[in-house]
């Protein structure tokens, strides 16, 4: 067997939040990915997460061969609500695998006080930018925000076009809710990298979505089966959002170094010499690379210039541009081959650029550190030898095509042994027969065996479930409101009562459950208020804590016992 | 209890005496192989050619058997029939090297020119022509011990690793069923004869009087596409159609 016998041999945990900067009425989509095993103990528990709501958004599990290749794993997705601003350290989240606990990453998070704005209906478009103020060629961040209350579908973009900036698409879009007011938006937030090329009072012009948008009946506040945009046809919209001005500064004059050009941002540079010994005649290559944040379309292409001591010979630099949350990132890469033409140790000359850095309002410059190339005598002469005589070889070894002088066949065969084969071939049908339908009908009986045994299980399920509420009260009162002690109480009052057989249960779960089973809306909402209350508590690490969830739980559970059909 | 005693005894004299017989049977096989090798060497091929086609009609279906008989049809030089036996070979064999070697030349001298074409299906199941229907019948008796041995255990017990296995055995065992399936489907419904008259003329309708429309020489191999009153309806790749006399033709299916 290929496949490894323990599960978690290579379990990893890995904790991902969709941002890193939200407004306080914003949600927040945290995902633990677990890999390497497609089961868990227990669910994670968030550690830091003591400052916000934690809700669950479900489970999802994945299986997949990959050029052979095994993997598998479970993603948990929470939500969270922050209850306060600041900056904060989500994480690690715990998992128990197979009796051991696996700790992930952490993951830092800001939270801003609310963004001020305005709700303009159930539909609308803002634009905000990073810093009203800008040196030109300065990376900034467009935000365009698409609030919704609504479905909408058949999205597009019409982005301000002007020619004292240039916009650039950044990672995302990304999905989240925040409140405004005493409405829940849906937010679909896109950003972009804006670069001013020209200095002077910038307006940046509104943008605009169109859309297909599915409003709900008027006539009732509810929403019907019919509101899904299946079954409407949609109108056609248009949101633009409002205008943003920004100041471009020209670069200040002083402090600007002579070879400055035009290089704003952030950058670093770094130089490698390989090998740093080679023999004349040979090569060794020597790397640039210039990377950072900002304009990184302007990253010059440096020279290297002539050397005394080797022949220089220029690569095509290659300039990688990738984006991330603070916007575009770049990293240039030159190489030179220097080929040794003359003995001794030699110092390759650095690289210097210089860049205007915003944040500290001033003119930088870097160098690379000193790099030694030591060339050692060549073995020219010796290669030259060496060559000559393989080709002696190879003249010596020249091969001619087989050609064919006669044709017969091949002679019969004699060997006894093919007979014990014929033996074999004849007296095997029984056998075959024999492993082709007894493995099916032993196959049979076990189903059915198992099925049988299935069934008397089940009617003893529904003896379980009329004894279920009782059950649950006596442990109740002999555990106590510890709220891992509870939550797993209620999960299976719930899966004997109804012969569920539900791993986890999210509190709208529970509450859709009961009211399919004809319990009261009133009694659902009341259950799920408590569960809710033991899930963050929970999932907040605090399940060993004694929980109050403000409700006579026993007698909670007489109602639905009652309602229950 | 006395009842299973002698039902036992009873089978095991019959296994007995089962085994006693093919024994038997072996050591007289054994005898006529001998013989035969030895009047090959000899270059009394006749004589082999009696013995092989006497050890195939006493149930010794081998494909080395077909080889040397073809191989002494060759050397009394009856291409057709030397063709037909390799292909009868390469049925139970069909990696033997010696035996596509020999095929491939004794095709090489027979007269006409039939471009070889094969089912669709062989370009998909590419591997099933490599492969003897027995192979492919023990390779999927295999599979199917274990695989069923594996869904039984998934019955009581389901854990990750059985799940991998059975969606191994899975995708192994439905690959060697289809092999074989389609492999004992070809052996069991195998339409091609070989020509065994040194020529024959292929006629318009199963009637010598008939129109001839082609001519066909000995080892040529053609598909039987029915047979009425002593005639074959026979058909090459070309599409090329006609009648012949079915003795001028001999079956490969064994």
């Amino acid at each position: 067997m290929l496949i490894p016998s323990r599960a978690w041999a290579k379990v990893s945990v890995q904790l991902n939040l969709d941002r890193n900067q939200a407004a306080v009425t914003d949600s927040i989509k945290l995902v633990i990915s677990v890999s390497g095993t497609r089961s868990s103990d227990s669910v994670p528990v968030i550690k830091g997460a003591d400052d916000f709501n934690v809700t669950s958004g479900g489970t999802s599990s994945r299986f997949e061969i990959i050029n052979g290749k095994v993997n598998s794993g479970i993603e948990y997705t929470f939500f969270l609500h922050p209850r306060k601003e600041g900056s904060f350290r989500i994480g690690p989240a715990e998992v128990i695998i197979d009796g051991r606990t696996f700790r992930s990453n952490t993951g830092e998070l800001t939270i801003h006080k609310a963004r001020a704005g305005i709700a303009r209906g159930n539909l609308f478009l803002t634009a905000a930018i990073s810093s009203p103020e800008a040196y030109i060629e300065e990376q900034l961040i467009y935000t365009l925000r698409l609030h919704r209350r609504i479905n909408v579908s058949n999205i597009s973009l019409e982005l301000p076009e002007s020619n004292q900036f240039a916009l650039k698409k950044l990672e995302g879009p990304q999905e989240y809710q925040t409140v405004i007011g005493d409405h829940t938006y849906q937010v679909l937030e896109l950003r972009y990298a804006l670069i001013p090329s020209r200095e002077g009072e910038v307006e940046i012009q509104p943008s605009r979505m169109h859309m297909t948008a599915f409003e709900s009946s008027r006539r009732s506040q509810m929403r019907s089966f019919f509101d899904d945009p299946f079954f409407s046809a949609g109108q056609p919209r248009t949101v633009a959002s409002e205008s943003v001005g920004l100041t471009v500064l020209a670069l200040p004059e002083t402090g600007r170094p002579p070879g400055f050009t035009g290089l704003v941002g952030n950058f670093e540079i770094d130089a490698t010499l390989e090998p740093a010994s080679i023999k004349a005649g040979e090569s060794a290559t020597l790397t640039l690379r210039l990377a950072g944040q900002g304009n990184v379309n302007s990253i010059p292409d440096l020279k290297c210039p002539d050397l005394e001591y080797a022949k220089v010979y220029a690569d095509q630099p290659v300039l990688k541009v990738e984006t991330d949350e603070k916007g575009l990132k770049g990293l240039k890469t030159m190489k030179w081959a220097l080929v040794g033409e003359k003995e001794g140790t030699f110092q390759v000359p650095s690289f210097s650029v210089s860049f205007f850095d915003p944040e500290n309002r001033k003119y930088l410059t870097l160098n690379t550190s000193p790099l030694f190339l030591s060339i050692l005598p060549g073995q020219k002469e010796q290669v030259v030898a060496s060559a000559a005589a393989g080709d002696e070889g190879k003249e010596g070894q020249a091969k001619k095509e087989v050609r064919e002088i006669g044709r017969d066949i091949l002679p019969v065969h004699t060997s006894m042994d093919v007979l014990k084969r014929a033996e074999g071939y004849k007296a095997g049908r029984l056998f075959f027969t024999s492993a082709v339908i007894l493995p099916f009908l032993v196959y049979l009986a076990a189903f059915a065996g198992v099925r049988i045994k299935r069934n008397s299980q089940r009617s003893m399920a529904s003896i379980r479930a009329k004894k279920s509420a009782g059950r649950f009260i006596r442990e109740y009162r002999k555990k106590g409101s510890l709220p891992d002690e509870l939550s797993s109480a209620i999960r299976n009052y719930l899966n004997d009562r109804l012969s569920l057989n539900l791993g986890s249960l999210t509190a709208e779960e529970a509450a859709g459950i009961l009211r399919s089973n004809g319990v009261s809306n009133e009694t659902a909402l009341r259950l799920c208020a408590v569960l809710k209350k033991i899930e963050n508590a929970v999932y907040t690490g605090r399940g060993n804590d004694p929980c109050d969830t403000g409700e006579d739980i026993p007698s909670l559970i007489r109602q639905v016992e009652k309602e229950i059909r | 209890m006395k009842i299973y005693v002698w039902i036992s005894a009873a089978i095991l004299m019959a296994v007995f005496s089962e085994m006693d017989y093919t024994y038997a049977r072996t050591e007289d096989w054994q005898e006529i192989f001998f013989r035969s090798n030895q009047a090959c060497r000899a270059d009394n091929y006749q004589e082999a050619i009696e013995g092989y086609n006497l050890l195939i009609a006493s149930g010794c279906i081998n494909g080395h058997i077909y080889y040397n008989l073809g191989n002494a049809y060759f050397r009394e030089g009856r291409i057709g029939h030397a063709v037909l036996n390799y292909e009868r070979a390469r049925l139970l064999i069909p990696r033997d090297a010696d035996l596509n070697f020999n095929l491939r030349y004794a095709k090489d001298r027979t007269q006409d020119a039939i471009p070889e074409s094969g089912p669709f299906i062989n370009n998909v199941l590419f591997w099933i022509d490599s492969f003897s229907a027995g192979e492919l019948l023990w390779c999927f008796s295999v599979l199917n011990l274990l695989f069923w041995a594996v869904m039984i255990a998934r019955l009581f017990r389901r854990s990750e690793w059985s799940y991998y296995v059975f969606l191994i055995l899975l995708v192994l065992w439905l690959s060697a069923g289809v092999s074989f399936g389609f492999r004992w489907h070809q052996v069991e419904n195998d339409k091609r004869a070989v020509i065994v008259q040194a020529e024959v003329d292929v006629l318009a309708g199963p009637d010598s009087r008939d129109t001839t429309l082609f001519k066909l020489h000995e080892g040529a191999v053609v598909h039987n596409e029915r047979q009425e009153n002593g005639w074959y309806l026979i058909s090459l790749p070309d599409r090329k159609r006609g009648w012949i006399p079915a003795k001028a033709a001999e079956m490969v299916k064994i």
